[in-house]
């Protein structure tokens, strides 16, 4: 299962690749508070911008409970809910993996479900996680003005094994995928800066550009060793991300592939004014990717600049230009390749009120280029039609880095590629786990060879969401590998159904992660912490099938109608004297004249009965009456509706011309919708 | 068919015979039986559904919960008047005890004013001639002391000691529940004296209205209150105001906490707010050199835009929380002074909103107070600071300031000045904090009452309140707590009876009973004065009822407040009107019809048989003769 060697030295690379050297001294007992900003361009013209803040709280212990830096409320939230970790993130739009990268440190940890993600580890007895949690939902909730209560009931949360993070027990994960995220949100996050948006990098977050963007997600993020025992204590950490992909302004500058040059001004709307007085360091970023890099260095050679004046030229050259010189630049040297991505740092310490920061970015000459991907690229899918069964797909396929990676040691038989899977469906979607089929290069395989560890959890009705997490473990030289389960729609109580039924109901993002592949975040962090390649699947959505909601009534009226009927002739049946009612119909019949209908119905009764009619013998004058009565009936109501037809196009628009029988419509009047219309109806 | 065999029986009677109003035979019960049965059937059933439709109602106490109201409540007080030196003899204190009962009548009045001492109080006077007094008389505190330790085995009566001496009169209240009385007095003013010093200060608290107004109330329904303090930073680019809270939280808020226990659940919080700048315009005046903020236009100083006093979390919902906002101007309208509406300038700079809950607000004077250890030798403001000593220098104007910025940035100091405040400044400010805390408990925060037969010098308590003070606070918000709690507990129990088809849970019948028991608790421990039981630590006998007053309030609060009561499950009477009435109305049609229609026909037959049977024995009486 070990990577081949050269995997890990890249992999070791590109961990050191973004590590800024700023020491921390443990026996330094301040609030902190730092702000940073990535830029960097996609490769699909789009511009990444990465705003993280971090806020740091000495411990308890020591430094009591008053902060100057520190949100009340997030330090109180610890407090009260004994939080270990959790995340919380907003999101409105999908990462697109294909285009803007799966290997960074962004995309595996800023890319999110849309929606809301939130996840939680909680330092108590593991029979009060789920009141906590419950707690805590509410709590966000009103915090963040965000429906994350819904969070609460026990089918829309599960506590993962270890799929999803290695927190046994105390770890709970929940999503609400249709939750619309807007300002509403941002405010109450901004609030927890010290800053705010007034001063310092957040004071770019004109509210019109960052969501108009292709993707907006907004996270939180706290650590918290308040509650462990024995161990270092180191406060709570609180980062706050806001990552956005933004289209810049169609500032042409020459031919349509180029990369539109662009400046903060022009993707905001607004420049920086200052730093944030309070934080320790404000930096900004710009980072040109790896394969970017590579690409530009292959023109320097082919244009035989000499390596001296290239590392000068590396924020000003005939391929792009910098609006401003950064203060640093960091670029990874490699041994095995030429390529490394670059870094340049900008410190806002040193701009003043007089002239504000407004970096910008010009491209003099077209490439194209690919950010990094993660190893194996995933996509999950429905299949089946009809609304009573269906199954659910993941498919892998691989990537190029994978390929690249792969490549020398293809022959090597005990390469193998982890993969990890953590997929939670809702209990109306009842997925039946022993129809789980993998196919590794459109093979089925069996799974005791390709699945390593297992854990699986089955919907409870109305009680708990099904859970499955798998490790797999796949070969190295795979094209394409695919996992497939069946399920069945269960139904719904009719108070379960949300207010639009129709639309269908989500199955939250699968998390598909790469624990042997490592990514770090390039912001200060200590050694230990790397997180590894992770990528979330799309929402799925599935009908199920929705009922009349006046149904309920009708069922019951019905049911309630047919047993009054019934029960009724029954009691009829029952008081019924059957001689005499024939006795006084006879009589009836002698004593009173009566028409051809009744006649009929007598003889139809008695034939009925199966008894001959004893018709009686009526006067032939009397039907010719009759008949008389029904044609003048047949006449009035035929007059009612011809009456009913010349309002009815009265109505319409038609004018009755003064002294004439006929209806005039004058030609400006002719509602053609509404003849249209009729016609349709017709 | 039955009328042609009679026909053929009796011929004789054939020709009167009328087969439409005569039978020969009784008309047949069973089918009427059967309609009857079945009607009758449908009636018994209706009990029977009701009952299954029946929604859930937990038994609440209706009478004891209406009958709570009118309870009323009295404390019972005891008084003691202790006179040393030699100058009295036995007889005249039977005589003094009488005159000061008399006064201390003509002063109580008539009016009762809930949560002071009931009618019936006794006051003790004992002599004590052996008793020699040293210097410790002239210093307050000390002879405070000294007589707290002398009373301690007293209990928790409220004492007055008179010290017989040629100084000049001086009476004073004590930190504990004790006053002293020094000077030679005639026995009339003395009597007079001590009359107000136990009913003005003892009782009343030196107020004239003794009753405390609900609405400020600084105690929340669940008997907690949390304080949270705010310093506002208006413009950080200017300068960063500090504080050491936790210092300030263990000198000034412990003790406070500590002390108002019995009264309200008090926890502390802090927070430290920036570019939050107010949200109307000061002027200058050239007069006062700085900024003038007029009193009539407070309401717009709050600026809820920006200022996020936030609710806590660790607060639940009906905690009540008090903001203390210290608002720290921007350099651009520096010194800010608030003005009240006389023209004279405010004392203490700070003011009451009860927009925000209740805030505090305090505007900071600019003082810059700087402690800076490393100085660059040429600095211009040098001889500004002492080496290590943070020294306040008052801001003149913000044209001082510039200049004093620009040379801070000449010498590549931060751009911001991070200043923290000093903590005189801090103990000042605490100190108007602590007034315009006392004031919202309905406490006066001078130093001397003025009454009608001389005036009092009041001690201050380091925690800011003196256990005579927390008596009478803990007096009234047991009173308080008890009639809210009577008045909550009267209106659930109206509710419920006025709606009955509401679900009533089995908790909140749970937290009925309880608080009608802590309630019960409270009365009984105050009218029985059971703080006596508890003596000899100072405060805690006022745990007894002010603790199961503030359960009886919170306990009611939640049953009134009970989520379910709010359920959204309300089962109307038209749901279930809608839902039977599809079976219930045609059924019931049919069997109604049927019973009134079998009953019209049996009369009508029975009239016929009876008819024939009368013209039959008519025949035969005629067939007899």
């Amino acid at each position: 299962m070990l990577l081949p060697r050269q995997t890990r030295l890249v992999l070791f690379l590109l961990s050191n690749l973004f590590f800024i050297p700023i020491t921390f001294s443990l026996v330094e007992e301040q609030e902190q508070f730092t702000e940073e900003l990535l830029l960097k361009p996609l490769p699909d013209r789009k511009v990444l911008s990465h705003f993280h803040f971090q806020s740091r709280a000495p411990p308890t212990a020591s430094y009591g409970h008053h902060h100057r830096l520190f949100p009340k409320a997030i330090y109180q939230l610890v407090h009260k809910y004994r939080i270990r970790e959790m995340e919380l993130s907003f999101t409105q739009g999908r990462w697109n993996y294909e285009r803007w990268g799966g290997f960074d440190p962004i995309s595996s940890n800023n890319a999110k479900p849309p929606g809301v993600e939130l996840w939680a580890v909680f330092d108590v007895p593991e029979h009060q996680v789920d009141a906590y949690w419950k707690n805590l939902t509410h709590t966000l909730s009103g915090l963040f003005c965000a429906s994350i209560n819904f969070l609460e009931s026990s089918t829309t949360y599960a506590a993962p094994e270890w799929g999803f993070q290695p927190f046994t027990g105390s770890l709970r994960y929940g999503t609400l995928p249709r939750e619309a995220v807007c300002t509403e949100n941002l405010t109450p996050w901004l609030k927890l800066l010290p800053c705010r948006d007034k001063a310092g990098l957040s004071a770019l977050l004109d509210r019109p550009s960052i969501y108009k963007g292709f993707y907006h997600s907004q996270q939180l993020h706290l650590i918290s060793a308040e509650f462990k025992s024995g161990e270092l204590d180191s406060g709570i950490i609180l980062e706050q991300t806001l990552t956005v992909v933004l289209q810049p302004g169609a500032k042409r500058t020459g031919l349509a592939y180029f990369q539109p040059s662009w400046s903060m001004s022009s993707i905001f709307g607004r420049q920086i004014t200052g730093k944030c007085v309070l934080a320790k360091s404000s930096n900004v970023f710009l980072q040109i990717d790896r394969d970017a890099v590579s690409e530009l260095k292959d023109m320097w050679k082919e244009m035989s600049v000499n390596s001296d004046k290239m590392s000068k030229s590396l924020w000003s050259n005939p391929y792009f230009e910098l609006s401003r010189a950064p203060d640093r630049i960091k670029e990874a040297s490699s041994i095995n390749s030429d390529s490394a991505s670059i870094l340049y740092e900008f410190f806002i310490q040193k701009c003043s009120k007089s002239e504000s920061f407004d970096l910008g970015l010009t491209w003099k000459s077209s490439f194209v280029w690919s950010c990094p991907k993660a190893p194996l690229h995933a996509t999950r899918f429905l299949m089946g039609s009809g609304n009573e069964r269906g199954s659910i797909a993941i498919s892998l396929r691989t990537t190029e880095l994978n390929r690249r990676l792969m490549d020398a040691d293809i022959s090597e038989e005990t390469c193998k590629l982890r993969v990890d899977i953590f997929q939670m469906v809702p209990w109306y979607v009842k997925v039946y786990y022993h129809t789980l089929l993998v196919f590794v290069d459109e093979k089925p395989q069996a799974l005791t060879d390709v699945i390593e560890r297992m854990h699986v959890s089955p919907s409870e009705d109305k009680v708990s969401p099904g859970l499955m997490e798998l490790a797999l473990k796949l070969p190295c030289g795979l094209n394409s590998a695919a996992l497939t389960v069946e399920f069945s729609k269960g139904f719904l109580h009719i108070d379960e159904y949300p207010p639009d039924a129709n639309q269908g109901f989500d199955i939250p993002s699968a998390v598909i992660s790469f624990p042997r592949f490592n990514t770090r975040l390039h912001f200060p962090k200590d050694d230990s912490e790397r997180s590894p390649v992770l990528s979330y699947t799309e929402v799925l959505l599935v009908p199920l099938t929705t009922p009349d909601f006046s149904m309920p009534y009708n069922v019951i009226t019905i049911t309630c109608t047919v047993f009054a009927l019934y029960f009724g002739s029954l009691l009829n049946v029952l008081r019924r004297r059957v001689g005499e009612e024939e006795r006084i119909l006879k009589e009836k019949a002698a004593n009173k004249k009566t028409g051809w209908i009744s006649i009929l119905l007598s003889k139809l009764f008695a034939k009925l009965r199966g008894r001959p009619s004893e018709s009686p013998k009526s006067p032939a004058s009397s039907s010719s009456l009759v008949s008389l009565k029904l044609l003048l009936k047949v006449v009035l109501v035929a007059s009612v509706a011809v009456g009913w037809q010349i309002e009815f196009l009265e109505l319409c628009g038609f004018e009755r011309i003064d002294g004439e029988k006929f209806l005039d419509l004058p030609i400006e009047k002719v509602d053609m919708a509404a003849l249209v219309s009729a016609g349709s109806e017709l | 068919m039955e009328s042609t065999a009679t026909i053929s029986e009796s011929p004789d009677t054939f020709s009167s015979f009328d087969p439409n109003t005569m039978r020969t035979t009784k008309p047949g019960l069973k089918r009427l039986i059967l309609t009857f049965s079945i009607l009758i059937s449908f009636f018994l059933g209706l009990p029977f559904l009701l009952k299954s439709v029946e929604i859930y109602r937990a038994p609440l106490p209706f009478h004891e919960m209406d009958s709570i109201e009118s309870t009323h409540l009295s404390f019972p007080c005891k008084f003691q008047v202790m006179l040393l030196g030699l100058d009295y003899a036995t007889e005249t204190s039977s005589k003094l005890g009488f005159s000061i009962q008399e006064s201390m009548k003509k002063l109580t009045g008539t009016s009762s004013v809930c949560g002071s001492c009931s009618e019936n109080y006794t006051v003790s006077i004992t002599i004590d001639s052996s008793e020699t007094l040293d210097d410790s008389v002239k210093n307050d505190h000390v002879f405070d002391e000294l007589l707290k330790g002398k009373l301690e085995g007293s209990g928790n009566v409220y004492s007055v000691v008179v010290v017989s001496s040629d100084e000049e009169i001086r009476a004073v209240v004590g930190r504990f529940r004790h006053a002293w009385i020094i000077g030679r007095v005639s026995e009339v003013d003395l009597a007079g004296m001590i009359a107000e010093i136990l009913v003005k200060i003892f009782v009343n608290g030196g107020k004239d209205d003794g009753a405390i107004h609900g609405e400020f109330m600084p105690v929340g329904a669940d008997g907690r209150v949390v304080l949270s303090f705010s310093l506002l930073n208006a413009n950080p680019e200017h300068w960063i105001y500090d504080w050491d809270f936790k210092n300030v939280d263990e000198m000034f808020l412990t003790p406070l906490v500590k002390a108002l226990y019995p009264i309200a659940n008090v926890s502390v919080e802090s927070q430290v707010l920036y570019h939050t700048p107010k949200s109307y315009f000061s002027y200058w005046d050239d007069k006062l050199e700085s900024y003038i903020f007029n009193t009539k236009d407070l309401p717009f100083f709050v600026n809820s835009n920006e200022w996020h006093l936030d609710t806590s979390i660790s607060a639940g919902g009906r905690s009540k929380i008090l903001h203390f906002v210290v608002y720290v101007p921007s350099a651009d309208e520096c010194p800010l002074l608030l003005q009240l509406p006389n023209g004279e300038t405010s004392g203490t700079n700070g003011f009451i909103s009860p927009v925000i809950h209740f805030a505090l607000f305090l505007i900071q004077a600019c003082y810059m107070c700087i402690i800076v250890l490393k100085m660059p030798n040429d600095f211009p403001f040098r001889s500004w600071y002492s080496a290590d000593v943070g020294r306040c220098y008052y801001m003149e104007s913000s044209k001082l300031f510039e200049r004093f910025r620009k040379s801070f940035q000449t010498y590549n100091f931060p751009s911001a000045l991070c200043l923290h405040i000093l903590k005189q400044d801090l103990k000042n400010i605490f100190e108007v904090f602590m007034g315009q805390f006392r004031q919202l408990f309905g406490l006066k925060s001078d130093s001397i009452f003025m009454g009608l037969s001389g005036s009092y010098k009041l001690l201050t308590s380091e925690s800011g309140f003196a256990d005579w003070e927390l008596d009478l606070l803990s007096r009234q918000h047991t009173c308080f707590n008890l009639g809210s709690c009577a008045t909550t507990l009267g209106s659930l129990s109206r509710l419920v009876q006025s709606l009955p088809r509401m679900i009533i849970m089995d908790e909140i019948g749970k937290e009925v009973k309880f608080s009608l028991e802590a309630a019960k608790l409270a009365h009984e421990n105050a009218s029985l004065g059971i703080y006596e039981a508890s003596a000899g630590v100072s405060s805690s006998f006022t745990q007894a009822f002010g603790l199961s007053s503030r359960q009886a309030r919170v306990l009611a609060e939640d049953a009134f407040y009970h989520p379910s009561i709010m359920s959204v499950s309300y089962y109307s009477f038209e749901h279930c009107f809608a839902v039977y009435s599809p079976f219930f109305l045609p059924v019931a049609v049919h069997v109604l019809l049927a019973a009134v229609r079998e009953l019209r026909r049996y009369k009508r037959e029975r009239a016929k048989y009876l008819a024939w049977k009368a013209k039959a024995n008519v025949a035969a009486q005629v067939q007899q003769s």
